[in-house]
């Protein structure tokens, strides 16, 4: 008894093609990531004081002394040309900002759990990131949950 | 007489493991591919950060969510269209009440003055665009009511 005869040839035809079309299309996908922030809306008051408002009620000690004040100020062609943690100016070198960031947030006398970071408007937003990575890698590593909001630098902030 | 006996019998490859072989390639190629990612403007070069959350359940806040491309000129693109910042915070207030409409459809009490919106901004800005275009976006949508912000990066160690 014959076996009955299924042309399996066109099949692989239609598949080659489709495998060509899927080949041909296939662009790997970007991985892109994201920071989770809650960000603090417009008010007439300081912005310190509005994070300051935002945590009065986790914690007894003042807000103001628990949140890392930081002045990114830009150049000419918006690069990052100063860092200003605590009222210190800070090297952009990214190992001397993470040390700098560790004596911050590991130093059991200043317990900062969250920062405001006053940013220049006319900064890159990829320097901006670059800051907050390192931010955030900070906050990791003093094993806190990175809290960081932001607010416009003015003429006259953190002079 | 035997070569004319030889020449009936035909050459027939098998070709059922190629096919299978193909078939599978094709299933790979399909999942991988990655529609969701249609959804995000091309045109935006993100900055890199390597400490970037990778998203873990897209899906959980796909309903919730609210995607604004901002270009290395800090304009806001939605679709084809270049808003500049008075048209973006329009746009975003029209964002917002469709949010606030859907609560209320919903049985949601919402108060605009003390409540804030669910949903989650995700902020695919251009790495040469300036904060100041980015913060205008940024206080166009808390003027509307959001708080949460997912700002967008490439993950790159």
């Amino acid at each position: 008894m014959d076996a009955p005869d299924v042309p399996v040839a066109p099949m692989l035809d239609m598949a080659f093609q489709l495998l060509t079309f899927f080949v041909l299309t296939y662009r790997p996908a970007p991985v892109e990531g994201q920071f989770m922030m809650n960000l603090l809306p417009p008010q007439p008051v300081t912005a310190e004081a509005a994070a300051a408002t935002e945590a009065a009620a986790t914690n007894d000690l003042p807000a103001t002394l628990r949140t890392l004040p930081v002045v990114l100020r830009a150049d000419d062609q918006g690069r990052l040309a100063q860092i200003n943690i605590a009222e210190f100016d800070v090297s952009d070198d990214p190992k001397a900002l993470a040390a700098e960031l560790d004596h911050q947030l590991l130093d059991p006398d200043a317990p900062f759990d969250q920062t405001l970071i006053k940013v220049d408007p006319n900064l890159r937003y990829s320097e901006l990131m670059t800051i907050i990575n390192a931010f955030t890698d900070a906050f990791i590593r003093a094993k806190k949950e990175p809290k960081l909001s932001f607010d416009e630098l003015r003429a006259g902030d953190g002079a | 007489m035997s070569g004319a006996a030889i020449s009936k019998e035909k050459a027939e490859p098998n070709l059922t493991p190629l096919l299978d072989i193909v078939f599978q390639l094709i299933t790979f190629f399909m999942l991988v591919i990655n529609f969701a990612n249609d959804n995000y403007d091309q045109r935006i070069n993100l900055p890199d950060a390597g400490s970037a959350r990778p998203v873990e359940d897209d899906s959980r806040i796909a309903q919730d969510r609210l995607v604004l491309n901002v270009d290395s000129e800090g304009r806001m693109l939605k679709g084809d269209r270049i808003l500049g910042i008075d048209e973006a915070a329009q746009a975003i207030r029209h964002e917002a009440d469709l949010v606030k409409l859907g609560l209320r459809t919903s049985g949601v009490k919402f108060d605009s003055a003390v409540d804030t919106l669910p949903t989650t901004i995700i902020l695919r800005a251009d790495k040469e665009t300036t904060f100041g275009a980015v913060l205008g976006i940024i206080k166009a949508c808390q003027s509307q009511g959001f708080r949460k912000f997912a700002l967008k990066a490439m993950i790159r160690s």
